[in-house]
């Protein structure tokens, strides 16, 4: 088999690293039903015009 | 005459008369008869009955069962027949709370995780290991077994029904929640694990061994997570003897190389210890010129002239040694709280660790190396998920530019930005800022893992402290059913609220009076060991009872912002006055807990309860009972406390100030997090003004969330949305050898090596990063 023919990482899957309830979790797989949801509603907080505010 | 009769399970069995006549006697006993022989009699006659309705089947034991009542109540046994019918309900909850439990276990046994809510109740165990499996048979026949025969019906029913949630009510008769360990205490003089003596360590390597030991042995005397709140004070120790004897060895070194002076080492020893024992002086990480000063004159007598070229190439090396050792014990504490396991080896300790106000050379070589080990992650550069890291920031020591700490806090906030911790705590919190006392660690707060705090003492007002207490046990109330409930009637809300308080409270008491019916040697470390609070005045036989106290008895609450939504139709991110009953609510509670403290001298305190294993279930129950409603119970979870809800699109900044004068109410603990967009690195400092807001605002305990991703195969960290940036490839797909040659990876593989994931080359090439 030729390099180009050798493939590296077939059903290896990406780790995504979440914060819930306080603690990381290094797969989604293991939260619970309830923390999936939460964690698919999030939305980002925009930081902009910081500064107006400190 | 009846021959067989046909079970509960379906299974068909001899008719035996006696057992009739049994439970009628039993029945009859209960209110002070004593006859036999009319019991069998009455058997005899509900026997015929059966025939006489059932004829020619083979009865089943319902049947059988509602001849006997209807027989006794013929025959004029009215209150015999009513205990007979009590005796049977009760009968049917055992074997109903039989078959749940076997069902329960049935579904842990044959259910992978993936298809078992119980399995993943808690995130950090995994369901599916033996291990797993058998702490999760434990845990829910424990809590069967206690709903059934320990708590108050009372408590028990609301807690089955949703109104209230006891947290860990499998460890109810067992142990308490959390405790704050102090590292200096504990590692002065040694400790034993039970399972054997640790001397006082000598070195920063065996402090962080130790460190990890300490918080391993603590994770199985409790239930919660364990906390370090003195970490780079505790560890300091460790980098100050480190150094001493590093000294001392390159001095040694330096005398051989140069001057040819074999096997110096042990009179360079003799001469250090005379000096500490005339003076007190060591080496020293800075300032060594001190005790330089009152070693060469020794060191001439055997060195000549030498003496203070030596000294200064010790210095040099012990300085350089001495951080790289630091580097490299931090680096194991962090592998170490990730791999190693606790309670029946299927969970890692819940660890914390509290740092970043000790500004000696030593503190601050612990701090900046404990960050810069958090940075590099583990051994392919995964984000560690353990210790959970809190920074507590402290204005005159590292908030502003020229504070003795200020580069360790901005690193602390670089290290933040890629591995989502450290958290941040605000020493200068007008809620905390009350009980610092410059210098003394014990007065700076220090938070617990996902957020307990403990500092008033209500048992011991002198002892208004950090290390030796935490959490004892806690209980969390439905806030949005009690809402719901209501149907915007707000007054009834409150006498509602106090009515769900007053439960807990008793519910709470009740827990504590088995607790403290304990003794020492039920907690082998935590008590026996002195971790806990004055627990080093007791003898193993001693009952906890008179140190116990210093713990905290707590109140929580789940979904403010749906209870908000149900009440008046806005949560607070929404609108001003729903932000003020929010804190209303919020507060009324705090004041009862406050009443209460007074009352008892015992502390209950009010958390924002972080939720682990309850976003789902109070939400799951109230859709049964009220339906879906809008805002309240449509989606999957209920808000955390007393979070603006996840969804809502709002300013960071606005959050921060919505949610500040919560962590004021809430003293048993909180935290506020933000969301940031994009990759926070790229945008520092966005996110250190954030930081910096909420400690302006007055927040305790506070992150930022980000997106954390990494690709295994290519070893990409950071954002990947579908196809990782760096190797090209999709979510388990494969990517071609050619393409991982060109990106320099995978160097050393072909197709003999296949088959292992990573570059073992690249491996050993790399360094932690700069910062």
């Amino acid at each position: 088999m030729s390099e180009k023919e050798m493939m590296i990482g077939e059903g290896i899957k990406f780790e995504r690293i979440r914060r819930i309830t306080g603690y990381l979790v290094g797969t989604l797989d293991r939260f619970n039903n309830g923390k999936r949801a939460e964690e698919s509603d999030r939305v980002k907080h925009s930081v902009s015009g910081s500064l107006e505010h400190i | 005459m009846l021959t067989k009769i046909i079970k509960r399970d379906g299974r068909e069995v001899e008719f035996d008369r006696s057992k009739i006549a049994e439970a009628i006697f039993k029945a009859a006993q209960v209110l002070g008869g004593n006859n036999y022989e009319m019991a069998k009699d009455l058997a005899e006659k509900a026997e015929a009955h059966v025939e006489q309705a059932h004829p020619g089947i083979v009865p089943t034991v319902e049947q059988v069962q509602d001849a006997v009542e209807h027989t006794l109540i013929e025959h004029g046994h009215a209150r015999t027949a009513k205990e007979y019918i009590l005796y049977r309900a009760e009968r049917t909850r055992v074997r109903e709370m039989n078959t749940r439990l076997m069902k329960t276990l049935e579904d842990l046994t044959f259910k992978d995780a993936v298809d078992n809510d119980v399995k993943r109740e808690n995130a950090n165990i995994d369901g599916d290991t033996a291990m797993g499996t058998m702490l999760k048979y434990g845990s829910e026949s424990a809590k069967q077994f206690y709903e059934m025969y320990v708590l108050n019906p009372r408590h028990s029913k609301a807690h089955r029904e949703g109104d209230i949630h006891i947290h860990d009510l499998d460890f109810l008769t067992l142990t308490t929640t959390c405790c704050q360990i102090d590292i200096v205490k504990l590692f002065q003089d040694g400790f034993s694990t039970g399972h054997g003596f640790l001397r006082e360590p000598n070195d920063i390597q065996s402090y962080s061994a130790l460190a990890c030991i300490a918080i391993q042995s603590n994770q199985n005397d409790q239930h919660g997570g364990q906390s370090i709140p003195n970490f780079d004070y505790g560890m300091a120790v460790g980098v100050a003897k480190t150094y001493a004897r590093l000294y001392t060895k390159n001095l040694a070194k330096a005398a051989e190389i140069l001057l040819d002076k074999v096997d110096m080492e042990e009179r360079f020893k003799e001469i250090k210890a005379r000096i500490y024992a005339e003076t007190g002086k060591k080496p020293l990480l800075e300032n060594s010129g001190e005790y330089c000063a009152l070693e060469r004159p020794y060191l001439a007598e055997l060195v000549g002239e030498e003496a203070e070229r030596l000294q200064q190439l010790a210095i040099k090396y012990a300085e350089r040694e001495t951080e790289r050792a630091t580097y490299q014990a931090m680096e194991a504490l962090v592998h170490n709280l990730n791999t190693m396991h606790s309670r029946a080896g299927a969970q890692v300790p819940f660890s914390s660790i509290n740092y970043g106000t000790d500004t000696s050379p030593e503190g601050r070589m612990v701090i900046k190396n404990i960050l810069l080990a958090e940075d590099a992650g583990l051994g392919n550069g995964e984000t560690p998920i353990f210790p959970i890291h809190i920074f507590k920031v402290k204005e005159g020591l590292n908030y502003k530019e020229g504070e003795p700490n200020y580069d360790l806090f901005k690193l602390a906030c670089k290290v933040s930005a890629k591995r989502l911790f450290p958290n941040f705590s605000f020493i200068d919190a007008p809620f905390n800022l009350p009980y610092y006392k410059p210098g003394d660690y014990n007065t700076e707060v220090a938070y617990m893992g996902c957020r307990t705090r403990v500092m008033a003492n209500h048992y011991d007002p002198s002892r208004e402290i950090t290390c030796g207490r935490g959490n004892l046990s806690f209980t969390s109330i439905n806030l949005p059913r009690i809402a719901i409930n209501a149907h915007g009637n707000v007054e009834w809300f409150f006498e509602d609220l106090e009515r769900k308080v007053d439960l807990c409270i008793e519910q709470l008491t009740e827990r504590f009076k088995i607790q403290a019916a304990k003794k020492v040697r039920n907690y082998p470390f935590l008590m026996g060991q002195g971790v806990w609070l004055d627990s080093e005045a007791l003898g193993p036989d001693d009952s906890v009872e008179k140190v116990l106290g210093h713990g905290t008895l707590t109140i929580g609450f789940i979904g403010l912002a749906e209870c908000l939504k149900a009440l008046i139709g806005k949560h607070h991110g929404e609108s001003a006055e729903a932000q003020n009953l929010g804190l209303e609510i919020v507060g009324y509670i705090r004041q009862r807990m406050d009443e209460e403290s007074k009352k008892t001298g015992l502390n209950f305190s009010l958390i924002a309860t972080p939720a682990e294993g309850l976003s789902g279930r109070f939400v799951r129950m109230d859709r049964k009972k009220f339906g879906t409603i809008p805002g309240v119970t449509d989606r999957d979870y209920y808000t955390n406390s007393f979070h603006v809800p996840v969804y809502h699109e709002i300013n960071a900044f606005d959050k921060i100030r919505l949610e500040a004068p919560y962590h004021a109410l809430t003293n048993g603990g909180h935290i506020t997090y933000i969301e940031m967009d994009g990759d926070p690195l790229k945008n520092l400092e966005a996110f250190e003004s954030v930081i910096r807001y909420m400690k302006e605002c007055g927040i305790g305990y506070g992150s930022i969330n980000h997106p954390v991703d990494r690709d295994p195969v290519c070893g990409y960290t950071g954002i990947i949305d579908e196809v990782c940036p760096r190797c090209g490839r999709r979510d388990g797909e494969g990517v071609s050898l050619e393409r991982l040659h060109k990106l320099g990876l995978y160097r050393n593989l072909n197709a003999d090596t296949l088959g292992y994931h990573g570059d073992a080359a690249e491996e050993a090439d790399r360094r932690p990063n700069s910062l």
